[in-house]
């Protein structure tokens, strides 16, 4: 509006001159969705101190071993259940192996089977359960009820037969941990999208004729992406003691090699003798834990569409 | 809504049916056999398949099985010999139950609490806090979690019992043990659940409208965020209460889950198909609860309703 | 809605509230006193000073209060299957004769006479009654070892009784029960023929609760219910079990045994306690008179423990017949003998607890008239090792088998889920590569696993494995290594072994008998068959006040039959 009310003309306006060059330019750079994610992740600081123990961890498990002067297996019987020292940075365990270096090589094994297990049972577990939950009927009746019937099972027996089907190893681990891992993720996020798929954002996709598939993966599925988070997030130290679990009763890695869950297990034992050789292992999967949870969290916000752009 | 109960019930039916023929035969075929002992000669071996009829053909062994189980009886355990597994269920379920309910009451309401609080505190240090708490209840398995109860509690300073199930102060420890996961478990997911919700419509519509926040909170919010936790507690509760194996035997507790994992071990079938059928049917229960539960705390969801029979 | 919410919490808490007055346990002490006021500690509230009761009235009531890990799998004596079952058998049934810690006392059985060539045992009765005041017959005794000998009852210890005439063909449904070499020619006289000279008859029968006498009434009564709780069997030994439930099985003492004045203790509970730091715990609280120490805890009791031998003998079994052709070579098997120094895999693998071993027959069993150990000083292979030797054979054996490189030899070490059996094998495997530079591999099966089928199949390259002796002779460690024996699961065959252990049956000579044996161990042992490694030294702690404990490394460890309680 104009002064005092009066109407606008074109006369009011000047032209004062036009550079072609400069139009198509922009005033911001022009980032992409991952950008903008890595943007707001950096911001994010618990979320950043996460993916920097991350990384750490990674890195340590990688080389840690390789510098070391001691074998992950050189047992010596003159440090048996030896505290942290100068010599032995986090002790030894009680054979005399060294903590340090056997801590490491265990996490090679728990980062490697933890994180694969459980993202790979999240994602079989969102497909099935997103589609069983959205097309709901027979599918759903049929879906749910192969679920009882594997929850039912004892897991050992499903691993035991599966070793016995394609061999020992950290596949068969993997494998068999997810034949029944995928379960628990199907039935939440089934009934997340039960909950989900008569609400009105939903409604209407249907009615501007988007697919199926398209409107669980482009509305359903971020709107439940924090809870996916936080169930992966708790689903990874799950699959750290499982292993631990299976690899006692000879199903997992060998002897020598060494887990977390293996350390911890073996470390429980000497709790009133030697506490430090289960509360080592313990920190470490704990601070994994957390430092996975604080990313998970930031990249569930970095993540999501509502908020992309902003500042949050 | 019986309708839709009747035909539940019918499929869980068919369903605990199915299951037992699947693991009936699964575990014929895992390596090893039910009667081990350094000491076993293949004359012994012989007379023990017989006693337990495993010189029948394995479907002959099948039908006689399920006509038995028609009766409501399991048989006799093949470790413990002169024990039948309705008697071992009979004697040990009591114990496990006791303990699991205890633990799922525990677990539940603090979780809640906790989860909440959480959540309406989001990014200060109560809520990282409570993040820490939820985080180290998730990843210290009950092995480490159970022993240091034990140690400091029971051993070190000597304020509850150490072991065995003899009156309310034993019950204690293995029950904060044994929910300590499940409670972190439910703190997680209520936070990320109560977090989802309040970027939703409703709540803004609500605040529009001028609510007070607490009417929001409980009202809209944990209404509608507490779903997800339902569906996690399904299995868990059958889980919980048929028996934890590391808990009861650090606190040597009478229960179940002993029973239940050196079943598998020691290749003791019928003991193996006891214990399968009847956590089954109780998983089969629980879940079905959790279906109809979604049609209860959210009007919305009419999952009870075959509305869609495409 | 939230309403709805919070009373489902609250039928919860209910719920709670209600089982919580439900269930608990009994305090087990007080129920062997036979104090009924034990209910009351099921009663709501007031559970503290229930349980300060109960701990009173178990004092005064002399009760001993033990652990095991495990609970006994059968509390039918024919159908003992295990050292635990086999305790609880000793404690509650009265064999012929009684064997206390390797000393044979008369039983319901006063006095026997043998013949002259060892195959036939006569014993005497003497008048004893069952816990229910019936009086204990020869017939009883007779139907007891036919029921343990008869396929339909399926006992898995019945290879116990193929010592008995004709008890092999029996077992295998052969011959009929009543062609079994044991009779009653009246009721006070029982016959028992073997199948061969058997020098260590009594001490088995007394220590092997399968050989108790049985009431056919009562096994008939309650038909394959028979003994599936305390209350459905009867007992003709020192204590009568009172309860069995919820792993907490109660004795008292059996006033109606023959013997009743010289057992001192008014009762006992066990308790199974799966976990050994718990147990410990316990103890330490006073809630146990008796516990075994786990290995790791031995340094932190130095002064105040105990031990005794539980007769365990753990080796490397090495199987003949796999396809690894190494280990049928006689220089590579004593490489892996030498290779290993014992003292150090003591230290590493038992925290130096357990005794290293470096022969076959552990030195305590009976020898010609003292211990074996005693008479037969056994010379093989140092416990320190020996690296030098350990490379010329290795080099020797590579030569024999045409290769070159140490590394190239792969050797598989099988073993079991039991937590000790895991770190032994990682152990050898440091040990055997630090010392040979060979590539050693570990391999983990479930128990049902090794004995029902990796064993007795042969398939694997070398197993860890133990025995416990059933009986205090030589021979039940040199079994195993001779072709035609059952538990052979090593696959070992040598001609010489196996005529020495044979002749060795119909020798009636002691001492001659004793040579013989001792030979047989020194071949397997330069023949390198196994790789010995430890006996097992049972660390334990004992109440103060409690004397007359006895420990046997045969079939029973714990024997409490004549332990005192002082004031």
């Amino acid at each position: 509006m104009g002064e005092n009310g009066k109407e606008m003309t074109r006369d009011m306006f000047v032209i004062r001159g036009k550079n072609v060059n400069k139009m198509e330019t922009m005033s911001r750079p022009n980032i992409s969705f991952w950008q903008d994610a890595w943007r707001r992740l950096k911001k994010n600081k618990s979320a950043f101190t996460g993916l920097v123990i991350v990384v750490i961890y990674s890195l340590l498990a990688v080389f840690a071993p390789m510098f070391s002067r001691y074998g992950f297996s050189d047992m010596d019987p003159n440090s048996m259940n030896a505290l942290p020292s100068l010599v032995h940075w986090l002790g030894c365990d009680s054979t005399g192996r060294d903590l340090w270096v056997r801590i490491w090589m265990g996490a090679r094994v728990s980062l490697t089977i933890g994180l694969s297990a459980a993202t790979i049972n999240m994602c079989i577990g969102a497909v099935i359960g997103g589609l069983s939950g959205y097309y709901g009927g027979k599918l759903d009746m049929v879906v749910m009820r192969i679920v009882d019937i594997l929850y039912g099972i004892p897991s050992l027996i499903v691993t035991i037969l599966v070793m016995v089907v394609i061999g020992r190893g950290i596949a068969t681990l993997i494998i068999a941990m997810c034949i029944v891992g995928w379960i628990g993720t199907c039935r939440f996020v089934r009934g997340e999208v039960y909950r989900l798929k008569n609400q009105d954002f939903v409604l209407a996709a249907k009615v501007l004729g988007v697919k199926n598939l398209s409107i669980i993966i482009r509305h359903i599925i971020p709107n439940i992406m924090g809870l996916l988070v936080t169930n992966l997030c708790m689903a990874i130290p799950g699959a750290i003691f499982q292993e631990a679990f299976l690899s006692y009763i000879g199903l997992g890695i060998t002897p020598p090699n060494c887990s977390w869950g293996i350390l911890a297990k073996e470390g429980i034992k000497m709790l009133r003798v030697a506490p430090h050789e289960v509360l080592i292992p313990a920190f470490f999967i704990c601070t994994t834990m957390l430092a996975l949870n604080l990313l998970g969290d930031g990249l569930r916000d970095a993540l999501d569409p509502r908020l992309r752009g902003s500042e949050g | 809504m019986l309708k839709y109960v009747l035909k539940r019930v019918l499929a869980a039916l068919i369903t605990l049916f199915v299951l037992v023929s699947v693991v009936f035969f699964m575990v014929r075929v895992m390596p090893g056999e039910p009667f081990t002992s350094a000491k076993l000669t293949p004359a012994v071996a012989a007379n023990m398949e017989k006693y337990y009829g495993f010189d029948k053909p394995l479907p002959v062994q099948y039908v006689q099985y399920i006509g038995k189980l028609l009766q409501g009886d399991f048989g006799y355990s093949m470790k413990y010999t002169n024990r039948t597994v309705n008697d071992i269920i009979g004697e040990t379920f009591p114990f496990s139950a006791d303990l699991g309910i205890r633990a799922l009451v525990i677990a539940i309401s603090f979780g809640l609490v906790l989860g909440i609080i959480s959540a309406l505190n989001r990014g200060n240090k109560i809520d990282f806090i409570c993040v820490i708490i939820a985080i180290i209840g998730t990843s210290v398995p009950d092995f480490i979690m159970g022993a240091f109860l034990q140690y400091f509690f029971g051993i070190k300073w000597g304020l509850l019992p150490i072991a065995q199930y003899k009156g309310f102060e034993y019950t204690i420890l293995p029950s904060v043990a044994l929910a300590f996961f499940t409670l972190a478990s439910v703190s997680r997911i209520m936070r990320s659940s109560m977090l989802e919700v309040v970027g939703q419509d409703y709540i803004k519509t609500a605040k529009a409208k001028g609510l007070s926040d607490l009417r929001i909170v409980g009202r809209h919010q944990i209404r509608n965020a507490i779903m997800p936790v339902i569906t996690m507690l399904g299995p868990t509760v059958a889980a919980v209460l048929t028996g934890t194996f590391v808990i009861e035997s650090i606190y040597a507790i009478p229960g179940m889950g002993k029973y239940y994992v050196e079943s598998v071990s020691t290749n003791d079938y019928s003991m193996i198909l006891g214990m399968t059928v009847f956590y089954g049917a109780f998983l089969i229960i629980c879940n079905l609860i959790v279906d109809i539960l979604y049609g209860i705390v959210d009007p919305r969801v009419r999952i009870a309703t075959p509305v869609e029979d495409s | 809605m939230k309403k709805k919410l919070i009373s489902l919490l609250l039928a919860g808490v209910l719920a709670f509230g209600l089982i919580g007055c439900g269930v608990y346990e009994q305090d087990g002490a007080a129920a062997a006193a036979g104090a009924a006021d034990s209910q009351s500690a099921q009663a709501e509230g007031g559970e503290e000073t229930a349980a300060e009761e109960t701990g009173s009235t178990a004092a005064s009531e002399k009760v001993f209060r033990y652990s095991e890990t495990q609970a006994p799998t059968s509390l039918d004596p024919i159908k003992a299957n295990c050292i635990e079952d086999n305790e609880v058998g000793h404690m509650t049934q009265e064999c012929l004769v009684r064997n206390t810690a390797g000393n044979v006392e008369p039983g319901i059985a006063e006095s026997w006479e043998t013949s002259a060539d060892g195959l036939t045992y006569t014993f005497h009765l003497r008048d004893a009654l069952w816990s229910d005041g019936e009086p204990i017959t020869a017939n009883d005794f007779v139907y007891g070892l036919r029921r343990l000998m008869n396929p339909e009852t399926a006992s898995p210890y019945a290879f116990i009784g193929e010592y008995v005439k004709n008890g092999a063909a029996v077992e295998a449904g052969e011959k009929s029960v009543e062609e079994l070499g044991i009779s009653a020619p009246d009721d006070k006289t029982v016959v028992i023929e073997l199948e061969n000279n058997t020098p260590y008859f009594l001490s088995l029968i007394g220590s092997s609760c399968q050989f108790c006498p049985q009431r056919q009434d009562v096994v008939e009564k309650y038909g394959a219910d028979y003994a599936a709780t305390a209350d459905k069997s009867i007992y003709s030994g020192p204590f009568v079990m009172v309860s069995s439930e919820n792993q907490q099985y109660v004795f008292k003492k059996n006033e109606n045994y023959w013997n009743a004045k010289m057992i001192k203790l008014d009762g006992a509970v066990l308790n199974v306690i799966p976990d050994q730091s718990t147990a410990l715990a316990m103890y330490e609280s006073g809630e146990l008179d008796f516990v075994k120490l786990p290995t790791e805890q031995v340094a932190n009791y130095d002064d105040v423990d105990h031990e005794y031998m539980n007769g365990n003998e753990d080796f490397i079994y090495i199987n003949e017949d796999c396809d690894n052709k190494i280990l049928k070579n006689k220089n590579f098997r004593l490489a892996l003998n030498y290779g290993i120094d014992r003292n150090t895999y003591i230290t590493l693998a038992t925290n130096g607890v357990y005794a290293p071993c470096n022969a076959l027959v552990m030195p305590l069993v009976s020898g010609a008239e003292t211990t074996y150990g005693e008479e037969y000083k056994v010379e093989s292979f140092p416990m320190d090792g020996d690296n030098e030797l350990a490379k010329q054979y290795l080099e020797t054996a590579m030569k024999e088998e045409g290769i070159s490189d140490p590394k190239d030899i792969k050797v598989e070490i099988t073993t079991t889920d039991v937590e000790a059996s895991k770190i032994i094998a990682e152990v050898v495997q440091e040990l055997w590569t630090q010392s040979l530079g060979i590539t050693v591999t570990v391999r983990q099966v479930t128990y049902a696993d090794i004995y029902g089928s990796v064993f007795p199949n042969g398939d694997y390259e070398v197993g860890y494995g133990g025995w416990g002796p059933d009986y205090s002779d030589p021979y039940t460690y040199l079994e195993l290594f001779k072709s035609d024996c059952a538990y052979n699961y090593s696959n070992y065959k040598n001609d010489a072994v196996d005529k020495l252990l044979e002749d060795s049956k119909s020798e009636t000579d002691v001492k001659k008998r004793m040579d013989m044996l001792n030979s047989a161990e020194k071949m397997l042992l330069d023949d390198g068959a196994l790789v010995p490694l430890q006996l097992r030294q049972q660390h334990y702690l004992l109440n103060e006040k409690i004397t007359g404990m006895n420990f046997f490394f045969c079939s029973i460890n714990t024997d409490w039959t004549y332990a005192e309680y002082a004031e």
